[in-house]
């Protein structure tokens, strides 16, 4: 095929700036090496499976059908007779379970833009369950929407309060936020036992420590109703996601927190309250962390228990870490940490192999994402100069 | 963009795991296969293989504790019963009604349930698979129903036979027992079992008793504070006691082995899950989870499965290493109060 006639050089010039503005180079580096990472992951597990005795071919069909498809859709192994690819119990059991993961990937990443490292999300997620319980089973008699509402406001209020602690507290004293907020995490863990297995407690729950139930008209209504429910959180977490980025990359605000992390000295030059915007960016961290403990018991536990968090808090720094700390980018980490939890009753049903092998191959995943360069290397994708998209001018937000 | 080297690597792995993961197939069937030649009461339900399923609560199938023991009870199904088993892990507590669908969608004729905090869980699924029966370790069953048979144990009597054994062992006439939250019945029974038991044998003897007063968000996971009470019963002259309360009252037996006095453990031979006292556990109050789960399977599948509480057997765990400083009087006497508990002749006259 005959080459197509070079360009005269000046077009030349303009297509190749054109090019370089357009995100896709970057965007693609920023998708392809946490992809090739979970790639390298799941094959790094299938030889620790097979180690471990079981089958990995086995394991990761298990994988999908309890995560995505249906039982038996690849294994062939189906007590039902449904076996379609796709199956909607799957898919909204793995919906569900990363709604939480996103919103409290949201209060780390968030953190993130602003130079603050979160290690709170679990304290500040369970200061807003116990607020939000306590609204939902306190109040009755209200109409649904006015108490669900009232329910996530006081979960999302009391997260931020949470939040803002250690923000005021590095703003103002100069102390750590990594310290005080692990040292908050043992006070609400430890706050929530006590509060549970005391005046909280449901006084019918036997043995159990638990809340009562909320009151029904506190509950998230489905989106998706049936047997397969989803309820609504799950669009709030992808709308707060969104929010989220359209605040950080198109608001004043979002400007301030952002350089305030980027070089916390040139803003001050700036003329921006440096302070301000630290105890700012935590309080918002803190309301979302809360926003994700009270989506969990208003959509899907309807009462508060000791055992509540999984480690949220901690999966949640290693999401917003896999996502590149992108609002956006979170979503699909959480949607990876969703399937992997969702499937893996499936994936033990058909290997029996231990089931800490899932969390093996979630450690391994985050292995890879945060060192990149092994990625790089073992690919050999070479890393193109930043400075493509840093040249991209900053939305007009002068202040 | 991939080439070279990690190609190579590439190609290697996903060869590797084809292959290997074809050898493990033909193992399955293979065992799958003989099984039924072994198992000849498969015939006694006309040779249909019973499905039993096992899910957890949040913890390892190999725990050495609950969890453990009634997945063998199940893996003697498929010994003897010629059942197919097979158990899923619980990680988090939400999990615990998708872990048991995982099972019923694959029409099991059996789940087992360990620990009561699947209780509500399993009872919801009972409601909605009245066709699969239901084994609820732990599950005390306040409203009989059709399917779910709830494995529970007279702790009393598992705590008589710990103070039997604690009073005889006693030179110095002081005994003690650090336990869990009394928020909690059968930690009451196993507290009260053990002095009527301790009494039984002794009448004169003395029985230093502590619950834990943090309630349930505490009681069973304070093993500092179990310590320090065992110790301070050591230096008012207790020496052999029984700690019953999860973690806090494996601290009791910690405290016992760092002060060589003679310990008891509670619910699992802990001979095997707390290494650390072995020296000086002499025996262990436990719960037979293995053999009561067998059985109501075995129930199943001679078709005399009911509803209802199942009460299983207690009994105490072997001496292990101090096998030896047990006299044989000791040892007749603690077989002879244990077949009076059996039938009936010896009451522990514990109410809670």
């Amino acid at each position: 095929m005959p080459a197509p006639p070079p360009l005269p050089p000046a077009r030349r010039h303009a297509l190749i700036d054109r090019m370089r503005r357009v995100r896709l180079p970057g965007l693609g580096q920023s998708i392809l090496v946490p992809l090739l990472a979970v790639i390298t992951a799941l094959l790094v597990g299938a030889v620790i499976i097979l180690v471990s005795g079981g089958n990995p071919v086995r394991a990761y069909e298990g994988l999908y059908e309890g995560s995505i498809g249906c039982p038996g859709a690849l294994s062939g192994d189906a007590g039902i007779q449904v076996t379609r690819l796709v199956c909607a119990s799957s898919v909204t059991d793995t919906l569900i379970t990363a709604t939480p993961f996103v919103i409290a990937g949201l209060a780390v990443a968030f953190a993130f833009k602003g130079g603050l490292f979160n290690i709170g999300v679990e304290g500040q997620l369970l200061a807003g369950s116990l607020a939000t319980v306590l609204v939902g089973y306190k109040l009755d008699g209200l109409p649904a929407a006015l108490h669900i509402t009232l329910a996530l406001a006081a979960g999302i209020a009391a997260g931020a309060v949470y939040g803002a602690i250690p923000g005021l507290l590095k703003a103002y004293t100069g102390a750590h936020e990594v310290i005080v907020t692990i040292m908050l995490n043992y006070v609400a863990g430890t706050m929530t036992s006590y509060l549970l297995s005391g005046v909280m407690k449901d006084p019918r729950s036997g043995a159990v420590a638990r809340t009562p139930y909320i009151d029904t008209a506190a509950r998230l209504p489905d989106v998706w109703p049936g047997p397969e429910m989803l309820h609504l959180g799950a669009v709030f977490a992808v709308l707060t996601a969104i929010g989220l980025w359209w605040v950080l990359q198109r608001t004043t605000i979002g400007y301030e927190v952002r350089t305030v992390g980027a070089n916390p000295h040139a803003a001050r030059y700036a003329g921006m309250s440096v302070a301000r915007t630290v105890a700012l960016t935590m309080a918002v961290a803190g309301g979302l962390a809360g926003m994700a403990g009270a989506i969990e018991v208003t959509g899907v536990n309807y009462y508060h228990t000791p055992g509540f968090s999984v480690g949220y808090g901690f999966d949640s720094i290693a999401i917003a870490l896999l996502g590149r700390a992108h609002p956006v980018g979170v979503i699909p980490a959480a949607l990876l940490f969703g399937a992997l939890r969702g499937g893996s009753s499936r994936m033990q049903f058909l290997t029996q192999i231990p089931v800490d092998i899932i969390q093996v191959i979630q450690a391994l995943v985050l292995l890879f994402v945060a060192a990149p360069a092994i990625v790089r290397w073992l690919y050999r994708v070479r890393q193109r100069p930043h400075t493509v998209i840093e040249e991209r001018p900053e939305p007009a937000a002068s202040v | 963009m991939i080439r070279g080297r990690f190609g190579a690597i590439l190609a290697v792995i996903a060869a590797c795991a084809l292959l290997l993961g074809a050898c493990g197939d033909d193992k399955k069937e293979d065992s799958g296969g003989s099984k039924p030649a072994g198992g000849a009461s498969t015939s006694a339900s006309g040779g249909k293989k019973l499905k039993v399923g096992l899910v957890t609560d949040v913890g390892k199938v190999d725990d050495k504790s609950f969890n453990q023991s009634a997945w063998e009870g199940v893996q003697r199904a498929q010994k003897e019963l010629g059942a197919d088993v097979k158990f899923i892990e619980t990680t988090d507590p939400k999990d615990y009604a998708k872990n048991i669908e995982t099972f019923a969608n694959e029409k099991y004729d059996v789940i087992v349930t360990v620990g009561f905090g699947l209780g509500e869980a399993t009872a919801a699924a009972a409601k909605k698979y009245p066709n699969i029966k239901f084994i609820g370790v732990d599950q005390f069953q306040a409203e009989s129903v059709t399917n779910i048979a709830g494995l529970i144990f007279d702790e009393d009597k598992a705590g008589y036979l710990a103070g039997a054994l604690a009073a005889q062992m006693s030179k110095s006439g002081t005994i003690g027992q650090v336990l869990g939250t009394d928020v909690v019945p059968p930690v009451v029974k196993f507290g009260k079992g053990y002095e009527a038991g301790a009494k039984a044998v002794k009448p004169e003897i003395k029985v230093l008793t502590w619950y834990h007063p943090g309630g349930l968000a505490k009681g069973f996971s304070d093993p500092e504070e179990g310590k320090k009470q065992a110790l301070q019963m050591i230096s008012q002259g207790a020496d052999v006691i029984f700690g019953a309360g999860g973690n806090t009252g494996n601290g009791a037996l910690l405290g016992c082995a760092e002060k060589n006095v003679l310990a008891i453990g509670v619910d699992t031979d802990q001979y095997l899950t707390l290494p650390q006292a072995q020296k000086v556990l002499v025996s262990s109050a436990m719960k037979l989870i293995t053999p009561g789960v067998f059985d109501i399977i075995k129930g199943v599948q001679e078709n005399s499965f009911k509803g209802g509480n199942f009460t299983g057997q207690v009994g105490l765990a072997p001496f292990h290493d101090l096998e030896s400083q047990v006299s044989q009087a000791v040892k007749d006497k603690l077989k002879q109060i244990d077949a009076g508990l059996k039938d009936g002749s010896i009451k522990t006259n514990v109410k809670v």
